[in-house]
Order: C-alpha cells, then sequence, then structure tokens
C-alpha cells in the first residue's frame, strides 16, 4: 500500500470522533467521502426481519419433539461441575486429545518433564553423551554463559540439568567439554545463529516442553 | 567481585524477561557485564545507538553481540552480523509501515525481524499482527509461527494455525503450547499434514466459552445432525 | 420491564425454552446488519444467523457468562457468518462498479452505486478488518463497546479500523 493512499493520522482519528482541532480541506474532504459511502452503503442493508425468530423457535421445538431418547442433546441443561473437577478433567482430556495416550514415564529418554509455576515454567534440557567429561547448556536465558549452567551426569551418560524460564522463546546450545558448541536434537527448531553454527529453539508454554 | 556481579546479572536475566532487563539496564553497561572488550564495546553501542535513533529497538543487537562473544567468534565476524539485525529491523520496520501499521512497538518490529529472517514473508508477518487480539500477543504468536514452520508445517500453513487459533480465541499461552504438541504428536509417527490439521481445530473440545464452527459440544457417540433444516419462509 | 441476558439464560436452561424468543429477537436487532454486511447477502446472513441462535441454544449450558451472552454469541455469529462467506460464489469484481464519468445518473442511483462499492470492497479486506469497521462504521459502536464485545484490546480494534479504511480508500480510489 502506497504512502499516499492512507489517511493520516488526524484523519484516522476524526473519522474515530476523536479529533477536536480541524483537519486540512483535502484531509476533511477525503474522509468525509468515505463516510459517506460507509453511510449510503449502511443504508441500503437491513436486519433479517422477525420471520427469523419464528423459525429459531420452530426449529427448537421440532428438534425436542424429534426423540425423546436424544432430548438430552438438544436441551442444554445446566451443568455444574465441582471448580476442582474442570482443571483435572480439562487436563486429562486435553492430553488425551493432543498426545493420544498417556504420557511417557519418568524412565524415558525424553519423558515431558514440566511444572508450571505462574509465568515460569520448569524445563529439563537432557543430553546423552557418555564420553563427555563435563557438559553445560549456554542460551539467550542466560546470556550465552557457558560456566553457570552445568549438567549432571546420570547413569548410562545422560546428562541433564532443570531450568525455570519464562514462557516464550528460547534459544541455546550445550557447551562439551567447554569447547564443542553443540545443538540439541530434541529442540522445537534449529536455526542458523548467523556466525555459521546452529542454535536450537525451544518454546516453552503452560504446560512446558511436551517431549515424547 | 567481577564473578558475583555476573551471578546477579545472571539470576536477574533468568528470573525476568530480557527485555525488562534491557530496559533497566543500558546497552553499554550490558555489553560490558558480558565482558566484551572495550573496542566492541563502542562498535556495537554505535550501531544500536543509530538504531535507537531511528526508534528501533536495540536489543537483536546486543543479543547477537553478546552471543557471539561466548562462543568465541571473531571480532569482525561479530560486527558483520550486528550490521545485518540492524538492517533487518529496519525492513521489518519499513514494511510494517508499508501495510500500514502505524507505530509498530519494539516487540513487535523485534519479533517481525526475526520471523522474517527465518523465512516467513512480509505479507504472513502482517497477517499475525493483525490477527492478534492485543500488541503483546503478536510477538508469541509469531515465534510460534516461525517454529511450527521450521518443524515442518510450512510458512503458510504454520501461519495460518497461529491466526486461527488467535480468531478462535486461545490465549498467547495456549498458543505457545503448540511446537511442543507438533512435537509430540509427530514422535508418534503422525504426519505434518495431520499434525497441520489437528492444530487447525485447535483444543477447542475443552474451551468453556461458545463453540465456533465445527467444534460442537456433542458428546461421543451421539449422532450427527439429521439434515439441513429448513429455511424461513 | 425487560429480563436481563442472564436471567433469561437461567429460565432458558430451567426449562422455560419459549424465552429464548428474546434472546433471538433481542440480538437479530443488535447483530442482524452486522452479519449481512459480513456475510454480503441478506438471505445467506439470515440464514447463518438462524444456524448461530440454534447453536448457541445447544450450547448454552456452556456459555460461562450468562449475563454476557450477547459477546458470546456475537462470536458464534462472527464464525459462522465467515463460514458462510466462505461458501457463496466470489463477489461482483470491483471493475463492474465504475461510477460513470460526468454524466451522473440521478442522486438516487448514485448512492447505490457508492453502496455497492463499498461492499464490494469489504468483501476483500481481511476478517478481522471487516469485523472491526462493520461494528464501527455499520453498527456505530464506540471502540469501548467493540472490546467488550470481541475480548481484543481498543488498541489493536483501533489498528483494524485504521488498515480497513485505508485498504477501501486504495480499492476504491476513483470512486470515493
Amino acid at each position: 500500500m502506497s504512502e499516499d493512499r492512507q489517511y493520516s493520522s488526524d484523519a484516522q482519528r476524526y473519522m474515530d470522533g476523536e479529533l477536536h482541532a480541524p483537519l486540512s480541506d483535502t484531509e476533511q474532504k477525503d474522509a468525509d467521502r468515505l463516510m459517506h459511502a460507509v453511510q449510503a452503503y449502511s443504508e441500503q442493508i437491513s436486519a433479517p426481519d422477525s420471520h427469523l425468530d419464528d423459525a429459531v423457535l420452530d426449529e427448537i421445538r421440532k428438534a425436542r419433539s424429534r426423540s425423546a431418547g436424544w432430548r438430552w442433546i438438544f436441551e442444554p441443561r445446566a451443568i455444574r461441575l465441582r471448580p476442582v473437577w474442570v482443571p483435572l478433567a480439562a487436563a486429562a482430556i486435553v492430553a488425551l486429545v493432543w498426545l493420544g495416550g498417556r504420557p511417557g514415564t519418568s524412565t524415558d529418554l525424553a519423558a515431558p518433564q514440566a511444572t508450571a509455576l505462574g509465568d515460569t515454567v520448569f524445563v529439563r534440557f537432557q543430553l546423552l553423551a557418555p564420553e563427555a567429561r563435563r557438559v553445560a547448556i549456554a542460551g539467550s536465558f542466560s546470556g550465552w554463559t557457558q560456566d553457570a549452567l552445568p549438567l549432571v551426569k546420570e547413569n548410562g551418560g545422560l546428562w541433564s540439568i532443570t531450568l525455570a524460564l519464562p514462557l516464550g522463546e528460547h534459544q541455546y546450545q550445550f557447551v562439551v567439554d567447554g569447547e564443542r558448541w553443540i545443538p540439541d536434537p530434541r529442540a522445537h527448531a534449529q536455526i542458523e545463529d548467523g556466525f555459521g553454527g546452529t542454535n536450537s529453539v525451544v518454546i516453552v508454554g503452560p504446560r512446558g516442553v511436551v517431549q515424547s | 567481585m567481577k564473578t558475583f556481579g555476573r551471578y546477579v546479572f545472571l539470576i536477574a536475566v533468568i528470573a525476568f524477561p530480557s527485555s525488562l532487563v534491557a530496559q533497566q539496564i543500558s546497552v553499554r553497561a550490558q555489553l560490558e557485564a558480558r565482558g566484551l572488550p572495550p573496542a566492541l564495546v563502542e562498535e556495537v553501542s554505535t550501531v544500536a545507538a543509530d538504531a535507537t535513533a531511528q526508534g528501533l529497538p536495540p536489543d537483536l543487537m546486543v543479543d547477537k553481540a553478546v552471543e557471539g562473544w561466548a562462543k568465541g567468534v571473531p571480532q569482525a565476524r561479530i560486527m558483520a552480523v550486528v550490521q545485518q539485525q540492524a538492517r533487518l529491523l529496519e525492513q521489518a520496520h519499513e514494511s510494517l509501515r508499508a501495510q500500514g501499521f502505524d507505530a509498530p512497538s519494539g516487540p513487535i518490529v523485534t519479533a517481525s525481524a526475526e520471523a522474517m529472517g527465518r523465512g516467513i514473508s512480509a505479507q504472513q508477518v502482517g497477517a499475525v499482527i493483525e490477527a492478534a487480539p492485543t500488541p503483546e500477543a503478536a510477538g508469541p504468536g509469531l515465534r510460534v509461527a516461525a517454529a511450527l514452520s521450521a518443524q515442518g508445517l510450512g510458512n503458510e500453513q504454520a501461519v495460518q494455525v497461529v491466526t486461527r487459533a488467535m480468531r478462535r480465541g486461545e490465549t498467547p499461552e495456549e498458543i505457545l503450547n503448540m511446537p511442543s504438541y507438533a512435537r509430540a504428536m509427530r514422535a508418534q509417527g503422525m504426519e505434518m499434514g495431520q499434525i497441520g490439521e489437528r492444530l487447525m481445530q485447535g483444543s477447542g473440545a475443552m474451551r468453556g466459552a461458545g463453540p465456533g464452527p465445527g467444534m460442537g459440544t456433542r458428546p461421543p457417540g451421539v449422532p450427527p445432525d439429521p439434515g439441513k433444516r429448513p429455511r424461513r419462509p | 420491564m425487560e429480563l436481563s441476558d442472564g436471567t433469561v439464560v437461567r429460565r432458558v436452561l430451567d426449562g422455560d425454552v419459549e424465552l429464548y424468543r428474546v434472546l433471538v429477537e433481542r440480538y437479530r436487532g443488535q447483530f442482524g446488519k452486522y452479519a449481512v454486511a459480513l456475510v454480503g447477502d441478506s438471505d445467506t446472513a439470515a440464514d447463518a444467523m438462524q444456524e448461530a441462535f440454534i447453536r448457541a441454544y445447544r450450547s448454552l449450558s456452556s456459555c460461562r457468562d450468562p449475563e454476557r451472552f450477547g459477546a458470546w454469541f456475537h462470536r458464534i455469529l462472527t464464525n459462522q457468518c465467515h463460514d458462510a462467506r466462505s461458501k457463496r460464489p466470489d463477489p461482483a469484481s470491483l471493475d463492474l462498479v465504475d461510477l460513470p464519468g460526468d454524466d451522473r445518473a440521478d442522486a438516487a442511483t448514485e448512492q447505490t452505486e457508492l453502496g455497492d462499492a463499498i461492499a464490494a470492497a469489504l468483501a476483500k479486506l481481511t476478517p478481522e478488518q471487516k469485523e472491526a469497521f462493520v461494528m464501527k462504521h455499520v453498527d456505530g459502536r464506540t471502540y469501548e463497546e467493540m472490546a467488550k464485545l470481541t475480548g481484543v484490546g481498543i488498541d489493536a480494534l483501533k489498528m483494524r479500523v485504521h488498515r480497513a479504511r485505508d485498504g477501501l480508500r486504495e480499492m476504491l480510489g476513483g470512486v470515493l
């Protein structure tokens, strides 16, 4: 869209009904032309008439009488759930809908490992590196400092760390033995870092980072 | 003292959103706290100051400088990338203005620049920003679109998934969950096409507010609608 | 005395089904033109509105705040209208809507042609722009009212309306 096809911000405010100072002649004419055209349009159209009310009620009555056995699906019932049920039911069903089954157990390499705490979520990062002597994680959440976030080695050469991260996107890499920067194969995406390397990207939502 | 200061800063960076920290600490101070040498601090600060003077946010440039230094990248290369970020920001700002966004905020320009840098077109970026119910929702929406695209959905479908979710009234937090869900579905063997469709439908089954089309609250086992209802006379 | 939305919803849920007519009449009046403007065709809009009312009735128990039935229904109606709109064939091309040069037809014809031009151009706006523009300029709502109906922030709504105006100007330059 070219700039001269845009209304000025004063003209926009005028059309919003929020400008109290006069516009230039040209701006005034331009704005008024649009408002006049819209007025013409608005007068041309009319809302549906009361036949619609009859049609809606007819349909509702017909549906109710169609089959007593299915009546309950057509009659909106007041459903009262105790407050504590709703989030648990929601969480369970959402998990089924989205994951199609139970999440992995904690012995799985890539089980979902996140708990929400307000706007911060605990996210567990893991790397299988049996030969490494030390592994750290460095990323946008730590100013890319590699010293401060060492992973802990567990059985089988699996290194892990749990971090409290704010919601949103985070870029990071693992640093192996203080010198090799490597991406996380379980990240959501890999992007070029601009320096010839690759950053891993993880998007943290309130449910954490669900991996399976 | 230097180490202590670094850890205090680290805790601050992890505890608070980076944009908030950036607002409170000047560009120069951030770069110095990261141990960048004076010459590099000077060069990056100059580019950042130019950007700020044009109304562009300096965050991307500062972040890239810090990242490059931590990774041991040569200074000349760091500056080349910093300049590249500055150009991306300018382009993003121009393109948003050309699409009629009057005064895009710093975070929106940053998110747009990043998205365009990852292959999302300017028009697609505009579509996400416009569909966002609040300005704060635009950034997360763009990042999720970029991530979904990189995960294999492709730009167009990724942007559609996000804009539809926004129109359905899903919150930014719910949208942030999408890349994780996509990943989980992929790991279970679903094809990207199927994943895209599931994401398009959203998590409407569990929303308490009124359903949109195709997301009715019909309980399982109930037969579908008997047929087209009669029109009004 | 007029019954509030909340009162009507609760009574319908308790079994007084005929009372639903109160809501149908109320919101047919309030949102009828909006539906026509979104869909672009009166008959199809009426069908979409009928469908929206039926869906709202069926899901009435899931309306979280019965006092704000209107806002909840507005979203259902908007979705239904977009669906109906997408199933219609393409609207007439803008090329057909050209005001004659200097030989102006009479005032009434000119008004009709202006209105037709707006209708054709509206169809080409994005869904968000069209919704916001119609609420602002066809329904005459304030931004505060629009925010309450849609749950969208006022700044975002203003942006959509401003872009819609620019878009219409771009499309209708010669006609306006």
